[in-house]
């Protein structure tokens, strides 16, 4: 049960390094993969709606704090993002969610939401064309996303990770 | 009221925590610019930073080849301007000694790796390994040799975030290297865009577009881009240019920061000037 706790925090640290580092290099169109949310999402759907809101929250703080982005706009996006991810929290379909395409679905789903609402939270300008600023900044970074958590389900076992 | 209460937190208690964490971010949203905010944050990504810059450092070897390769290049053809800009410099300095201008274009150049990046499409950072110990202080532009990359935004001991100039809060006065014309340039969350331009000022695609003397922020001519488009506005007085950054921000790892920080007493002038007791 502590694990719970320690895996989601002891996973985040390597994982923003390589976000932050490797990550860039493999950008298309300035759009890069969002790995702490495939994280936050997977632990959402794992461990229930409440963690996986607790959890967008601190990840979403520590990010804002280390990356020197505007303090508060990834605590929002991710905590919203870690709310919708629990709601495929259920105890009977989490196996199946977890090891399956489904989760790159809601990766996608969590992605897309997730950017829309850091965008507008770190004061993009909502007068440009609305459907170009929701395919650039919502839909191009969430399939990414969404495709590279494909990988999780393939080639990681969910219960080592928790 | 104790079982009311009770009822109502059993049936939503996710949605009561969800609004709560939401309005803590949105207070924190508004607490970005306090001291202690500051520090807390310069702490955090210093001590972050300094981990991120073993992994680049990495990265960075696996690339020397290439990079020696194209620096030589770059060195070359850098020797034969720098051997042009020699003559040009000392009949300069003859000239300048007559009618007896001050020279005022020697900056110190502190050079500096890019650690980490946060690129998303409003707000990029770089996270660079040379801080307050060597002579950074926010608002020193950040280049490279193509040109402006961003300008310092904070600063630890030995590490420095700066905002590149996809960020939109970066707004840089420029002007059209040509046609001398001025202009606010800024990050739209899309676009480099130079905004509020008057239909009838002489602006081009192909132009070079340089940091103009105007600016307060960095009050010497540097390369900025190139103007792509003019925005065809149907209506109104303004266009909006659209401009091509000289510098890949994906692709771009060693930078110099400038030492060059905001005139105060420049701008205390500018500001007393306005003031009406």
């Amino acid at each position: 049960m502590k694990y719970q706790f320690i895996f989601p925090v002891l996973l985040f640290i390597p994982l923003l390094i390589l976000q932050t580092t490797i990550i860039p290099l493999f950008s298309v169109y300035s759009a890069v993969p969002d790995l702490i949310l495939i994280l936050l999402v997977f632990y959402a759907i794992s461990y229930g709606q409440i963690f996986g809101t607790f959890l967008g929250f601190g990840y979403g703080f520590l990010f804002d704090l280390i990356t020197g982005s505007l303090l508060g706009s990834a605590m929002l996006s991710k905590t919203v993002a870690g709310f919708i991810a629990g709601y495929f929290s259920n105890e009977n379909k989490r196996d199946v969610y977890l090891r399956s395409y489904i989760f790159s679905f809601i990766v996608f789903l969590c992605a897309v939401i997730d950017s829309i609402v850091y965008s507008f939270f770190s004061s993009a300008e909502l007068q440009r064309n609305f459907l170009l600023l929701f395919f650039e900044q919502g839909l191009l970074p969430g399939l990414y996303t969404a495709v590279i958590s494909i990988i999780v389900f393939i080639f990681l076992p969910a219960r080592r990770l928790t | 009221m104790f079982r009311f209460f009770s009822k109502i937190w059993k049936e939503y208690k996710e949605y009561i925590l969800l609004i709560l964490l939401l309005v803590i971010s949105l207070i924190t949203l508004s607490l970005n610019q306090k001291p202690g905010v500051k520090k807390v944050r310069a702490i955090a990504f210093g001590t972050f930073a300094s981990v991120t810059s073993v992994i680049s450092d990495v990265i960075n070897t696996a690339k020397v080849q290439s990079e020696n390769e194209r620096l030589m290049r770059v060195n070359a053809e850098l020797m034969l301007q720098v051997n042009r800009l020699r003559e040009y410099g000392i009949l300069n300095e003859e000239l300048k000694g007559l009618v007896g201008l001050k020279d005022t274009f020697n900056y110190p150049l502190i050079p500096a790796t890019i650690v980490s990046k946060s690129l998303n499409k409003s707000q990029s950072t770089i996270t660079i390994n040379v801080g307050e110990g060597s002579g950074i202080k926010p608002g020193m532009p950040v280049i490279n040799d193509l040109g402006l990359i961003g300008i310092v935004q904070s600063i630890s001991e030995d590490y420095a975030i700066a905002r590149t100039l996809k960020n939109t809060d970066l707004k840089l006065t420029i002007k059209d290297e040509r046609s001398r014309v001025d202009g606010i340039m800024k990050w739209n969350g899309e676009d480099l865009v130079i905004v509020d331009v008057p239909k009838t000022y002489d602006i081009e695609p192909g132009d070079r577009i340089i940091t103009s003397d105007l600016s307060s922020i960095i009050p010497i001519p540097i390369p900025v881009g190139v103007v792509v488009r003019l925005s065809k506005v149907e209506t109104g007085i303004f266009n909006e240019v659209k401009i091509k950054s000289f510098v890949d921000f994906v692709r771009v790892e060693n930078v110099f920061v400038m030492g060059v920080v905001q005139s105060k007493q420049k701008n205390d002038l500018e500001l007393n000037f306005y003031k009406r007791d």
